[in-house]
């Protein structure tokens, strides 16, 4: 499969979380990630938060296997747990959401 | 009877019983408006340490002198305004209000909480809590400048809302800023609004289950407190320095909490849309075609000309006045709204307009009504007028959906209880109620009579089961807040009922915990191990995490044992039929949370340890938390 080909996922950096991605932390900020076909939500992530040490912190809890507690992560419009959760693999076309947790009332 | 004199002191052999942990000023301030008697009463280095402050000290204290045929209205209820040993110490939004009272919406508790700088001029004033009973012969305030404590005449006040009332007050006696606090009820309070909040220091409202309205009751206008001239001494003053730094350091630089550091509630908005949880339309729908990215924090904020307007030792960007720069109200200074105000001003009428709700918002504090149960009277007359359930002759005129100047005319008319606005004073239940049919099944509330924060809760499920089991009229746990630390796991599927409950019941007492030190729920968002190490520095005990959720669980017994009195039982642990529906579009279309309601509340009862027949916290689980006494009133010997 050439390059052009590869399926692709859009992930999607919202609010506090996008200033780790680049942005300024208020509005969102959109990726266009190839992914291997097959390859886990959870590898995915992995991959994709290397990137940017400072999300990479944020996302993951000290093992580093399992997502900490402050950034939900959303499957076309999902939140994991219901559609997916890290061992599902994508097909491609999906939108993943970084949306920072929001407390306060 | 005003003015009266100046306060009794206690006994020179009352006051030196024991030395004093630090950070308290050790005494309750008692005003008896029936007789115009004030007087200070020290309390005991145990009672401190049992009640902590806020809500612990509230709750025992209505348990203890407000008996199940004492209503909300009778004149032997009590308003208790307490702070905690945190309050006016160098600890970041320190000057905390937790009002404590027998509600008008639930006749049940209440435990609310505001900011601003109430908690540091009453403790600089020598006191750690004001608890009010009796009934004033006519309008009066409050005033507290160091020992002179008198009740006052307010008719000069009368009609005025909450904004004007401190002005005047401000004027009358040449002070203004941070040198006197002032708390005072609206229109709406003075007319009994079963709704009504208490507001103070221009923006920070106590708004939960009609406190606002008990002390319209007690003919109590505002109370009003001069900056007071005593000292507080922490027990290890630089203990609590290093501890409130690293809570500084972490509401800055933690990645949740600075969001909160940075924008306040700002985010609220466009977070809890991604996710389904913003109430649109009275809960009509979930999908807008508004473009979010105009609602993005500094979009909003950036919208209006505006200055920081933060409480006690507050280092946030958090709260901030702003000035509405177009339309009919150019030029109005007007409170940047929480999200709260967001959406009860805002969303759930059909309302985008930012300046409008900015403005609408304002004028839901000044009148003095809590906003959200306001958005959601006010959603329920446009949807019912949209579809025929409502006429324009019943309401006395046509009131669309996010039709501002309507909404105001609405307010007022709930405020003054003129024509149509008389029932809707009464809440959304209850007027639903009267009104009946169609109409009915489109209001959101819950069994007890209270209705849920801004949220759309059928999104939400944690926060909707909360609502409906707690006993303060509103949220009672709130949202979890790093759970990971009392071994919680740190995030679960949000439509699956049982892991939905267990989270829920599992961090019951954590708030309680918070709303007893005095300071703000947001600069408090920390873990609990950083306060009770704050709490350790100020008073020279050795408070724990694990101490802390017991004396959190002991004040929600306490608080559920008072609620069973009054008669409010877990028949009443449901939503309505509309607040507990399934949402027709957006990302929680798919979920419906009746059906797995009956299980989760087992899962909730089971978790916290409380009988799921009679709602009481089984004896077990009282012996546990050293409530041995309560486990004898409520199960016997």
């Amino acid at each position: 499969m050439t390059a052009p080909d590869r399926p692709t996922v859009t992930v999607e950096v919202t609010t506090w979380v996008s200033k780790y991605v680049g942005g300024d932390g208020s509005g969102p900020r959109a990726f266009e990630e190839p992914i291997t076909p097959g390859e886990k939500l959870g590898d995915l992530l992995q991959r994709y938060s290397m990137r940017f040490p400072e999300l990479d912190a944020a996302l993951w809890d000290a093992t580093r296997t399992a997502l900490g507690e402050h950034i939900e992560v959303l499957v076309n419009d999902a939140v994991l747990g219901v559609s997916h959760d890290l061992g599902t693999p994508l097909e491609g076309g999906e939108r993943i959401t970084l949306l920072g947790q929001f407390m306060g009332g | 009877m005003s003015p009266t004199g100046t306060v009794e002191r206690p006994s020179k052999k009352a006051a030196a019983t024991a030395s004093l942990p630090g950070a308290y000023a050790g005494k309750l301030l008692r005003v008896n408006l029936s007789t115009g008697k004030v007087s200070a009463q020290p309390w005991s280095p145990e009672e401190m340490r049992e009640c902590v402050g806020g809500i612990g000290l509230g709750a025992k204290i209505l348990y203890d002198e407000v008996g199940a045929r004492v209503h909300w209205d009778h004149p032997d209820n009590r308003l208790i305004m307490a702070t905690g040993p945190l309050a006016g110490l160098p600890v970041w939004g320190t000057g905390g209000l937790t009002v404590v009272t027998r509600g008008a919406l639930t006749d049940g508790a209440t435990s609310t909480q505001a900011n601003g700088f109430f908690g540091a001029t009453l403790k600089y004033s020598g006191y750690d809590a004001i608890v009010i009973q009796g009934q004033a012969k006519k309008l009066s305030y409050l005033y507290i400048n160091d020992d002179t404590v008198e009740i006052r005449d307010a008719a000069h006040l009368k009609g005025k809302d909450t904004w004007q009332t401190q002005q005047a007050l401000e004027a009358e006696h040449g002070l203004s800023g941070h040198r006197m606090s002032v708390y005072s009820i609206g229109p709406a309070g003075e007319n009994l609004v079963r709704f009504a909040a208490i507001q103070g220091d221009y923006g920070h409202v106590a708004s939960k289950n009609g406190c606002g309205a008990v002390m319209g009751k007690k003919r109590l206008k505002a109370v009003c407190i001069v900056r007071g001239t005593k000292a507080l001494t922490a027990h290890d003053p630089r203990g609590l320095v290093q501890a409130a730094d690293e809570i500084a350091h972490d509401l800055k630089t933690d990645p949740s909490t600075s969001t909160l550091y940075n924008w306040g509630t700002l985010f609220g908005v466009t977070n809890l849309y991604k996710l389904g949880m913003l109430p649109i339309k009275n809960y009509t729908t979930n999908v807008t075609t508004v473009n979010m990215e105009d609602w993005a924090p500094a979009r909003l904020r950036n919208g209006f000309d505006h200055r920081g307007h933060q409480c006690n030792a507050c280092g946030m960007h958090h709260c901030h006045i702003q000035v509405i720069r177009h339309g009919p109200h150019r030029g109005e200074l007007v409170d940047e709204p929480e999200y709260e105000g967001w959406s009860g001003a805002g969303w759930t009428i059909g309302l985008t307009d930012a300046e409008a709700v900015s403005w609408l918002n304002t004028r839901i504090d000044r009148a003095c009504v809590d906003v959200n149960e306001f958005g959601w009277l006010c959603g329920w007359v446009m949807e019912c007028m949209e579809k025929g359930y409502l006429t324009d002759k019943q309401v006395g005129f046509r009131l669309n959906w996010g039709d501002v100047e309507g909404a105001y005319r609405l307010l007022q008319m709930v405020t003054k209880r003129e024509g149509f606005g008389d029932v809707l004073a009464e809440g959304v239940k209850r007027a639903s109620e009267k009104v009946g049919g169609e109409a009915a099944r489109c209001a959101i509330y819950t069994g007890k009579g209270a209705s849920p924060r801004g949220h759309d809760h059928r999104g939400r499920w944690d926060e909707m089961l909360d609502t409906a089991t707690s006993s303060n009229g509103t949220m009672e746990s709130s949202n979890p807040t790093f759970q990971t630390e009392i071994g919680l796991p740190a995030r679960i599927n949000p439509f699956d009922g049982e892991q939905v409950a267990r989270l829920t019941g599992g961090i019951l007492g954590r708030r309680h915990f918070e709303d007893s030190l005095g300071g703000c729920s947001f600069t408090f968002r920390t873990r609990v191990e950083m306060l009770a190490r704050a709490l350790s520095a100020a008073t020279g005990w050795h408070y724990s995490l694990d101490e802390a959720m017991r004396f959190g669980r002991r004040t929600a017994a306490i608080l559920r044992a008072f609620n069973l009195r009054c008669g409010i039982g877990p028949e009443l642990e449901y939503p309505s039929e509309r607040y507990g529906s399934q949402p027709l579009d957006g990302p929680a279309k798919d979920h419906h949370v009746l059906k797995q309601w009956d299980h989760m509340l087992d899962v909730w009862y089971e978790t916290v340890g409380y009988d799921r027949k009679t709602g009481k916290p089984k004896r077990e689980t009282l012996k546990k938390l050293g409530l041995d006494w309560l486990a004898r009133d409520l199960w016997g010997k």
